[in-house]
């Protein structure tokens, strides 16, 4: 076990301290924190700037209000538009009541955006002041649905979840595809690197074979882990201080974070035998990858069937994925997010992972002791059924 | 010698990898303090013997003891590798790289050992430069700290001369030999037969997997007839009553047949060649090497 400790801790520290891991922390803050600020900022910058809008009435039925002015031509709304008195105008023809069209004009750039939800606001206030209707109806045409969704489970019971709650399992799910396929990728490249500088040879006339094997899976799976928890954190973080951090207010994200990280450890162990198994016969890093393409493939279907899954979670495809040990991890975990999933699937889901996984490892430890001596040599599949039997 | 402590016993090792038999039912020991050459050509199975006798690989059958006991893992703690097959971790400093190593065979304050190491392969200036930095035979001479670093009661050195320029192979030599002095066992595979010569107290030698000779250096030579050391000037040619000539050019060992004398072989030489030296001596470990190989 000590020397299992040794062997992780010198993974983990030789991984994170990588150019590529460094980047790889900051790569997703890159692209979140521009993506929030444009989502969010952006439009309540415009917003929050007052536009004067001018209006030609050709009809005779609109009224001057706070930031609408009326010209009496064309001609001298433009003068205002070009010379900025106004941001854009808008004329109303005087056929407006047969054909509902009217010309909106503004100048072109970046950052102009057309006021079509303004125009329409004040076009609605006064041709609603133009009936005599009853006050709070004309309030209802003008907001006629102010929504509540409540969603029911397969049961009729109304369940708890909040129209944003949902986004967050759905995150999780693509970070732990991503941490899985990484760690699992650096554990491969690592055994491979080892086998190539040859100084596994060394190490195993220092310690077994499974005990360099699961010291490596523990490092580069800490590193994995490190991975997922820096974004979930620093993401968090993010979210909390953006505009959108009322829209997470009294979510339960606890029993998912949770979740996510048992099926990221038992994914990431699964793969990582597996590509463990693929990685000690290689020569190189090429072979080893050719061969984990498989592995990889069946890690990403759930990203590729993401539309089947969105559209009917409950559906065969869906249960499908979720029983076979590849998928199961981000297929159950985007599931819960959309549906309430039965406790009877998601305890066979991870019966299923975690047998898988002890499987893997005893069949992995053999491969790695074998094939991480093997040069120039290819594994065959009746070697994997031998040492399945042994 | 015959009282001395087995470090090493191994009896009838058999081992195949895959229809090919790589070991044929090989008995050996090795005795306490001795340094012990593992000979054989290209593929005759030392490396497969190491690797077994480090629970690397299994063997078919056969049986080993180490230190009198059957492997364990901790045994690993007493014996320090140098593989055949070369490398380090390219991309750390040559302490960190000394250290992991260190860590794993349970040395404690690894670093003072470490600079112990450095300063007697003379790269103590090296200690905090990357090892991608470093040529070909400084990492040999790192590997081989790797090995020594927590003074292992067995040493199993796969090539350790392979490299090194005379005056790095002198430095190890040394180096061995203060080991031996200390009561250090040391296992030496090698193909450079002037170094078994010079170092080793008993040899084992195998082909095709199998022992061809085994002994003291003293026993195996005695069982070879004597051969001729001549220094010439000239063409050699064929002689008459040589069975076997190795022509270096200026200097050549020959082998006689049965019933010559060699009075008569240096009566020849003269008529043919200028003669500078002639000497008749036990066969070189290299002559032995090359006949009982090619005769196999």
């Amino acid at each position: 076990m000590r020397k299992t400790f040794i062997v992780a801790k010198h993974e983990f520290l030789a991984t994170v301290k990588t150019k590529g891991f460094i980047f790889s922390l900051i790569l997703p803050l890159l692209i979140l924190l521009p993506m929030v600020f444009a989502m969010g900022f952006i439009p309540q910058t415009i917003s929050e700037t007052p536009q004067n809008i001018g209006f030609v009435d050709e009809t005779g039925t609109l009224q001057t209000s706070d930031n609408f002015i009326k010209f009496g031509d064309v001609g001298n709304a433009k003068k205002a538009l070009l010379e900025n008195e106004i941001n854009s105008f808008f004329v109303l023809p005087a056929n407006y009541f047969e054909t509902g069209k009217i010309s909106v004009y503004s100048k072109g750039g970046f950052f102009s955006s057309r006021p079509t939800s303004s125009i329409e606001a004040f076009l609605m206030d006064n041709l609603l002041r133009e009936s005599d209707l009853d006050e709070t109806l004309k309030e209802r045409i003008k907001e006629p649905a102010n929504e509540e969704v409540i969603t029911l489970n397969e049961k009729g019971e109304v369940e708890e979840k909040s129209g944003v709650g949902f986004f967050i399992p759905y995150v999780i799910a693509f970070v732990l595809v991503f941490a899985i396929m990484s760690s699992s990728g650096y554990l491969m490249q690592g055994i491979v690197a080892e086998k190539e500088n040859k100084t596994v040879e060394i190490l195993l006339s220092s310690l077994s074979a499974n005990e360099l094997l699961s010291g490596k899976i523990l490092g580069f799976g800490s590193a994995g882990l490190l991975q997922v928890l820096v974004w979930i954190c620093s993401g968090g973080i993010i979210l909390f201080l953006s505009p959108f951090a009322s829209l997470f207010h009294g979510i339960q994200i606890s029993w998912i974070l949770i979740l996510a990280i048992v099926y990221f450890i038992l994914g990431y162990l699964l793969f990582a035998g597996s590509m463990a198994c693929v990685a000690a016969p290689a020569s190189t890093v090429r072979d080893a990858q050719q061969g984990a393409v498989i592995f990889t493939m069946l890690g990403i279907l759930p990203m590729i069937l993401l539309s089947v899954i969105i559209k009917a979670p409950n559906s065969g495809i869906a249960k499908v994925l979720t029983y076979v040990p590849y998928t199961t991890s981000v297929t159950t975990l985007m599931r819960i997010a959309l549906v309430e999933v039965p406790i009877y699937e998601l305890v066979a889901s991870l019966s299923i992972l975690a047998i898988s996984v002890l499987i893997m490892i005893k069949l992995s430890a053999k491969i790695f002791k074998t094939g991480i001596l093997m040069y120039g040599k290819k594994l065959k599949i009746k070697d994997i059924f031998r040492y399945l039997r042994e | 010698m015959g009282m001395k402590e087995k470090i090493l016993d191994v009896k009838n090792l058999t081992k195949s990898f895959d229809a090919k038999k790589v070991l044929d039912n090989l008995s050996f020991e090795v005795k306490k303090g001795v340094v012990f050459g593992l000979l054989g050509p290209n593929g005759a199975g030392k490396t497969t013997i190491i690797r077994i006798i480090l629970d690397i690989i299994r063997a078919d059958h056969g049986e080993i003891k180490i230190f009198g006991e059957k492997f364990d893992e901790n045994l690993k703690e007493k014996i320090g590798y140098l593989p055949e097959e070369r490398g380090l971790y390219q991309k750390i400093t040559v302490l960190e790289c000394l250290k992991y190593f260190a860590e794993l065979k349970n040395v404690k304050k690894s670093e003072d050992k470490i600079d112990f190491w450095l300063d007697k392969v003379g790269l103590r200036d090296y200690k905090k430069k990357k090892i991608e930095g470093l040529s070909k035979g400084m990492q040999q001479k790192i590997q081989l700290v790797a090995a020594f670093i927590h003074s292992p009661e067995l040493l199993i050195l796969d090539e350790p001369f392979s490299g090194l320029d005379p005056i790095n192979t002198k430095m190890v030599k040394d180096i061995l030999l203060d080991l031996k002095r200390e009561g250090k066992t040391i296992i030496l595979s090698t193909h450079q037969m002037d170094q078994v010569e010079r170092t080793c107290d008993r040899i084992l030698m195998i082909n095709r997997g199998k022992r061809v000779l085994y002994g003291s250096l003293d026993e195996i030579k005695s069982n070879y007839k004597e051969s001729l050391i001549v220094e010439y000037e000239g063409d050699l040619g064929r002689i008459e009553g040589v069975k076997k000539i190795n022509d270096y050019g200026k200097y050549a060992e020959l082998s006689l047949e049965e019933d010559t004398d060699p009075q008569e072989i240096l009566k020849r030489l003269i008529e043919i060649v200028g003669v500078r030296r002639f000497e008749m001596k036990a066969p070189s470990l290299n002559e032995i090497f090359i006949e009982v190989v090619e005769n196999a």
